[in-house]
């Protein structure tokens, strides 16, 4: 295993971006060109925008982009010692529970904390008694 | 390939390159038919039938056509990263294509020659790394148009792709504790050999719901649907190329489909035991490769059959069947597992020992 294996490699880079590269380019001299100004506006289903799309969104993106860099640098972790757990044994098994039981525990805490929710917990608390009391409405009735 | 790394290996491996290229592009025209009819089938239609026999050539003429179209560049757009990012969710697949073990080996002129473009000693991790990169190709897509429908279509991949892909690396842990080795050569040889004779030794059958929560991961990744809430069309119009047209459209299009054979080829090697079944020794090269196709044909109808199957999912149900059903099902999963295998090791050594 030498670092002349990732030759292939490099060969389908170059390949994979030529062929991207050159179709973009040749496409521009068969393709007609033939901008208007109305063509040109973002799309808006018709209609001629009057807004500029927003350069703020919700803050639960970020959240899942922060929960992701954690977790998965700890699942990197977990690679080296998957590979090698053959050879570890008992030791292998005990370093690992320790490892995941903390993980399980910031895990509980982040779930918690609500982290995880797509929506605040308030909205998906009236959300689903919305979604119940029409039936327990109709149970009722049907009881009567 | 084995040998020594001469001239002739450099010449073996560009024509495996150009191969596997041109390949790979057959494949997806074949791939994009076959999903058009199988789902007019699933629908009671007829799908594509005039473009040459049986409109086979459909997905060619829709190339060519796209090819001849305008690409409209819109005034609000990033223009470098407008173009690059079609290339980024490009490339990465062509990446992937070259670590795929498609077959065991053939021997020309006394020299091994692996039918596989390269095996690298962590492929395993490449292809994660090159998932990842993938991730950027559509959001910067979306982020770059300067537009809303993109911007909420690429804000939303990223997430759920970054999501998914966590639930991915959970789910390939397992496999690579049962086969010791990051390698797509090595996890093939691993998976050889039947327990009890008939039972074929495949990580799936023992790592079942890693299995499954692969290929869980790899509709969502590939944002097919019932996960399609990247372009769900009702929606978010095209979703993070709603701003693309001609050959720049065709080129998403061309990988997202052939992401979908890719991360099938991964899970059939990772889990079902790749190219491993019965062959015979007339063509012996041969019949590992007509395994390892049929294998990825039945995942990548299983695809094809969900698409026309299954409604799409509402964005919050999306992350919550991610992070509060797989990654707490895999922990605990990854937990059991490892206390099992360690201890049968230990039972193993005690009775090896004396």
């Amino acid at each position: 295993m030498t670092i002349a294996d990732y030759l292939p490699i490099l060969m389908m880079l170059v390949v994979g971006a030529l062929f991207g590269g050159v179709s973009m380019f040749v496409s521009k001299f068969l393709a007609p060109r033939r901008p208007t100004r109305t063509k040109l506006e973002p799309y808006e289903c018709g209609i001629v925008a009057d807004k500029e799309p927003p350069e703020r969104f919700p803050v639960r993106f970020y959240m899942v982009a922060m929960l992701f860099i954690l977790f998965d640098i700890e699942i990197v972790f977990m690679y080296p010692w998957a590979v090698a757990y053959g050879r570890l044994g008992v030791f292998g098994f005990v370093e690992m529970a320790v490892f995941l039981l903390i993980l399980l525990g910031a895990y509980a805490y982040i779930w918690r904390e609500g982290v995880l929710d797509w929506a605040p917990r308030r909205a998906l608390l009236v959300g689903s008694r919305s979604a119940s009391e029409p039936d327990a409405a109709h149970e009722a009735e049907k009881a009567a | 390939m084995t040998g020594p790394h001469d001239g002739w290996w450099v010449l073996g491996s560009a024509l495996k390159v150009v191969i596997l290229f041109a390949a790979t592009l057959i494949l997806v025209m074949a791939l994009v038919y076959i999903e058009r009819k199988v789902v007019a089938f699933m629908q009671v239609r007829i799908g594509p039938n005039q473009a040459g026999p049986k409109g086979i050539l459909q997905t060619l003429a829709d190339g060519i056509k796209l090819f001849f179209k305008e690409p409209v560049t819109p005034r609000a757009v990033d223009r470098p990263i407008y173009i690059l990012a079609p290339l980024l969710s490009l490339i990465p697949m062509f990446l992937v294509v070259a670590i795929i073990p498609f077959g065991n080996s053939i021997t020309i002129n006394g020299r091994e020659i692996f039918l596989q473009g390269t095996d690298l000693n962590i492929g395993i991790l490449f292809f994660l790394a090159m998932s990842s990169i993938g991730v950027y190709g559509i959001t910067l897509a979306g982020w770059a148009s300067g537009s809303k429908y993109p911007l909420i279509g690429g804000i939303r991949a990223s997430a759920q792709m970054i999501s998914y892909e966590t639930c991915m690396g959970l789910a390939l842990i397992p496999a690579v504790m049962t086969t010791g080795t990051l390698s797509m050569r090595g996890m093939v040889e691993a998976q050889s050999g039947t327990w009890l004779g008939f039972v074929p030794r495949w990580t799936g059958l023992v790592q079942v719901i890693p299995m499954l929560a692969f290929f869980i991961c790899a509709i969502a990744e590939t944002n097919r649907p019932p996960f399609d809430l990247v372009e769900a069309e009702t929606e978010l119009v095209g979703g993070f190329h709603t701003e693309y047209s001609g050959i720049r459209f065709a080129i998403f299009y061309l990988a997202e489909f052939a992401n979908m054979f890719t991360i099938s080829a991964i899970a059939v090697t990772v889990f079902l035991g790749g190219w491993n079944g019965p062959g015979f020794s007339f063509l012996p090269w041969l019949w590992p490769l007509l395994w390892f196709f049929a294998k990825t044909g039945v995942l990548v109808f299983i695809f094809m059959w969900i698409r026309a199957s299954l409604p799409r999912f509402r964005y919050d149900q999306l992350m919550s069947l991610g992070w509060k059903r797989l990654i707490p099902v895999l922990l605990v999963w990854l937990l059991l597992s490892s206390g099992i295998q360690a201890w049968i090791n230990e039972a193993s050594n005690h009775v090896a020992g004396g």
